[in-house]
């Protein structure tokens, strides 16, 4: 691939600490495109060595809106089946500026090791002193061991260590749409964490008609429906919720977009100083980072308070566990001591419900945001939703976001696809991909 | 004398004055200067038999000489900043391969014996002076009366002029006088700590900074244009006798030109004072220019570099045996050097990267440096790795390969250390200085093999 792509998928085998690439040919993204189409297609190449599966769309980290994601594609130790997770904040961007579109993690590590991806170049480092450490200390210890504060991290707490079914692999110091418990796979794998951090340049094969029609669409978008809004508190009232502006405001600092995403899916609180604050923090931790609406959804449901609703989603980010499956776990129990249930994590069991819509992540709210998409139909939602989330993991798109902008049309990615990668893809082609990765 | 102003329109106040003096902007045609010389160099690389001024050489002036390829030292030892990097952008853009970097040690050690041209840059020319020693200056003067060419800019343009300062004394080549010198240190506009420098009991101040117009005077090599731009961080104007031959006048100030004292005093000091000068000493000749001809944004004064080259290399220079020391790596050794390589200086990069927002500085010498420095030098070696990559065969100096890639530990090491200090708010200036020379000598490692290779690919 000449453009939109470093043309490298990177093959890392723990077990032997080998390390080779592969290219990654015109003929493979015209069958599968990308994204999930490819990282799909590379897990059943290398089925029989539990692969963990990172890729990005073609659209990732370019000036199309919203362009932000990234995903990982395992077999999920909650259902057992190939799953798909999105990650988003600044990750995704930084994996494919990190010179590899796909990087296939084979084997288990003899001794705790993370990944440093950075400009083409991979690196098996030793983790021996991160295990144990919480997702929060092991951002800090790679981010300074490695120099840069702008390093993006996919890593494990001590529930990944420990093997939890619940364990999710974290962004940064944050959540992230897995929902899959492919924090487990990282720690049987001895992986406790993916660096990534890259400088490189992408080509396009029309730059000028790329660009211009990028601000086009940017500018058509930023007047659509969800014109106004803003937050995770604007996403829940949307979902239902509609004092959850209320309820969330006090402790409300600043909203935060991942890249490019014209909407600011990202809110962050204050727990431990006045949310009005404008000046530097005085406390270490002042507060956390919520952009899991479904997760922050649950608790609400379940009677917590905001400010407790936050202090449990943080602990969960700290200790790399599925803030969703706590809440589904605390409202069944009725436990609503946040003390307890984070003392709780190491012995919290499932069962919890599998997510709808078979391979892609409950994160993202099964329903359209802001606007209706000409869905009025409720129960058509699944169906929409699983082909809209489809779309998405493709060709890297925000997974919330996409429910919120009819703008960004499966005629329009299959256009700025085509002119961004000089390949000529279909609409037929298209709905043949999605047949397969949702089948 | 009253200084004409060029904006990026054109002159400010009188339009005319532009066609009349034939300036010659950016654009293709001097663009394609690049090409010329790229295309000469690559015919004397393939065996091809040029003359001066005929069919791929129109670009130079015509004499009855067959060209050949200059070997050329470049001065990248103590006390040089990192504008020797420009003269490696120059030399590259124009296929000339044939380039040794050179540190004091090397000098002194007789290097230039081999060499048609020598080049220094910018920097601290005191430091540069104390580095060569006595030694190192009796080998520079025993290379220029021998034929050599020594073409140098800024710093490396002071360093042959008349001086009694302590160093600077025993390269008392040339009889040209420092304008820009004074009794007492000027009141300084802006940039204070690149405005003047202590010299002895006077000051040299520099009175602008960045683009200069500047005047031929018709002389051969320097024929086909009038007046030109180049950029000025600290050179020196100069005052000639009848000894040397003036090249080029400094003849206006632009709107990018930034002033230091205050503009009635920077008109005197440089408007009419010579900006570039040729020496005849002995068999052969120096070259000074007070701006950076060799800065890669100015083509025209680029040009004028690459002529002088030409013009006015070494004659008679044998040809230099392979060394016995040197190897050729192919396959996959050299496909692990490279990959080597690209790790260390990708590690260091992402760190400099981040430090570019710290505000902080570093006084080095008589230099000041900020962060935005070392990427300078590692640049330097990324933008080239992936060439080196694609050649078939990589010649180096025995060991050289280990050595490179120490190096480039340290470096990436030191810059972490580096950001862990200032992210604990502890002193750095000490490491700072370490990380200069080694980013120094990391970057003439590289580039070393890779000039010497791109020879042995030919």
């Amino acid at each position: 691939m000449d453009y939109l792509s470093s043309n490298k998928i990177l093959i890392v085998d723990l077990e032997t600490g080998q390390i080779s690439e592969d290219d990654l040919d015109d003929e493979l993204v015209g069958r599968k495109i990308g994204g999930v189409g490819i990282t799909s297609s590379l897990y059943q190449t290398h089925k029989d060595k539990e692969p963990i599966v990172l890729g990005t769309g073609l659209l990732t980290g370019t000036m199309f809106p919203a362009s932000a994601l990234g995903v990982v594609s395992a077999k999920s130790p909650r259902t057992g089946n190939l799953a798909h997770a999105p990650f988003t904040l600044k990750a995704g961007m930084e994996l494919k500026y990190t010179g590899f579109d796909y990087v296939v993690i084979l084997g288990r590590s003899p001794k705790p090791v993370f990944l440093w991806l950075h400009d083409g170049v991979a690196d098996i480092q030793d983790a021996s002193d991160l295990w144990g450490a919480d997702v929060w200390a092991t951002t800090d210890s790679i981010r300074r061991a490695m120099g840069d504060d702008l390093i993006q991290t996919l890593a494990i707490g001590p529930a990944g260590e420990s093997g939890s079914d619940l364990a999710q692999v974290c962004i940064n110091y944050w959540a992230s749409g897995d929902c899959w418990g492919f924090g487990k796979l990282f720690g049987e794998k001895n992986l406790k964490a993916v660096a990534l951090r890259g400088m490189g340049l992408l080509e396009i094969s029309e730059p000028e008609d790329f660009v211009d029609q990028c601000f086009d669409v940017f500018d058509k978008i930023k007047g659509g429906a969800f014109a106004g809004r803003r937050g995770i508190e604007d996403i829940l009232s949307e979902m239902g919720e509609k004092d959850a502006s209320e309820w969330l405001a006090p402790f409300i600092h600043r909203h935060s977009a991942c890249y490019n995403t014209p909407y600011s899916t990202n809110t962050f609180v204050y727990l431990n100083e006045d949310s009005k604050t404008l000046t530097e923090p005085v406390e270490p931790e002042p507060g956390f980072l919520i952009n899991d609406p479904c997760a922050l959804l649950a608790f609400k449901r379940a009677g917590f308070s905001a400010q407790n609703a936050c202090r449990v989603l943080k602990a969960c980010s700290k200790y790399g566990i599925d803030p969703a499956a706590v809440a589904e776990l605390c409202e069944k129990s009725g436990q609503k001591d946040t003390e307890k249930i984070e003392q709780s994590f190491s012995d919290l069991k499932g069962p919890v419900a599998i997510p709808d819509g078979g391979k892609f992540s409950s994160w993202s709210p099964a329903q359209p945001l802001f606007s209706d998409f000409g869905v009025s139909d409720r129960s058509a939602y699944l169906a929409w939703w699983t082909r809209r989330q489809a779309v998405a993991y493709l060709f890297g798109i925000h997974p919330i976001f996409v429910n919120m902008s009819p703008e960004l049309s499966e005629e329009l990615m299959i256009e700025m696809f085509n002119k961004g990668t000089g390949l000529e893809l279909s609409q037929e082609s298209l709905d043949t991909v999605i047949d397969d990765v949702c089948s | 004398m009253c200084a004409a102003k060029w904006s990026k329109r054109g002159f400010r106040g009188d339009r005319e004055h532009s066609s009349r003096t034939g300036i010659a902007r950016p654009n293709n045609v001097e663009t394609n200067f690049y090409h010329a010389y790229a295309s000469i160099n690559q015919k004397l690389a393939q065996g091809g038999k040029i003359r001066y001024g005929e069919d791929e050489a129109s670009v130079l002036p015509r004499a009855p000489r067959p060209l050949r390829i200059p070997r050329i030292g470049l001065y990248t030892g103590s006390g040089t900043s990192h504008s020797w990097l420009w003269f490696v952008e120059l030399f590259d853009r124009m296929l000339f391969h044939d380039i040794v970097f050179l540190n004091e040690d090397m000098v002194k050690d007789g290097a230039l014996k081999n060499l048609d041209v020598f080049a220094m840059s910018g920097g601290d020319t005191i430091r540069i002076a104390e580095g060569l020693d006595t030694k190192g200056a009796a080998e520079l003067e025993a290379f220029i009366r021998k034929g050599g060419l020594y073409v140098a800019s800024c710093a490396g343009a002071y360093l042959p002029l008349k001086s009694s300062k302590q160093y600077l004394d025993r390269f008392n080549f040339v009889d040209i006088k420092i304008a820009n010198l004074s009794k007492t240190r000027p009141e300084i506009k802006r940039l204070a700590s690149k405005a003047t420098t202590a010299y002895g009991c006077d000051y040299v101040y520099h009175a602008v900074r960045e683009d200069v117009l500047l005047r031929l005077t018709g002389r051969s090599p320097f024929t086909g244009v009038s007046t030109f731009l180049a950029p000025l961080y600290g050179g020196p104007s100069m005052i000639t006798d009848n000894t040397s031959e003036v090249l080029a006048y400094y003849a206006g100030f632009t709107d990018k030109t930034q002033f230091l004292v205050n503009e009635s005093l920077a008109q005197k000091t440089l408007i009419g004072r010579v900006a570039a000068a040729k020496t005849g000493m002995g068999d052969g000749n120096l070259y000074l220019f007070g701006p950076h001809f060799e800065h890669p944004h100015f083509p025209m004064a680029n040009h004028l570099v690459a002529t002088a080259i030409f013009w006015d290399m070494k004659k008679d220079r044998e040809n230099r045996e392979i060394s016995e020391d040197e190897i050729i790596l192919e396959g996959a050794a050299k496909d692990k050097l490279v990959r080597d390589i690209k790790r260390e200086i990708s590690n260091a990069r992402i760190v400099s990267v981040g430090l570019e927002a710290v505000p902080i500085q570093w006084s080095i010498g008589c230099k000041i440096y900020e962060p935005e420095k070392i990427r300078v030098f590692l640049e330097a070696i990324w933008k080239r790795i992936d060439n080196l990559e694609r050649l078939r065969r990589i010649r180096l100096q025995n060991k050289a390969d280990e050595q490179l890639v120490d190096c480039a530990c340290k470096v990436k090491r030191i810059l972490r250390e580096l950001k862990a200090r200032i992210d604990d708010c502890l002193e750095t200036q000490d490491i700072a200085s370490d990380l200069f020379d080694s980013l120094r000598r990391l970057t003439m490692g590289f580039l070393q093999i890779y000039f010497n290779s791109f020879r042995c690919n030919i």
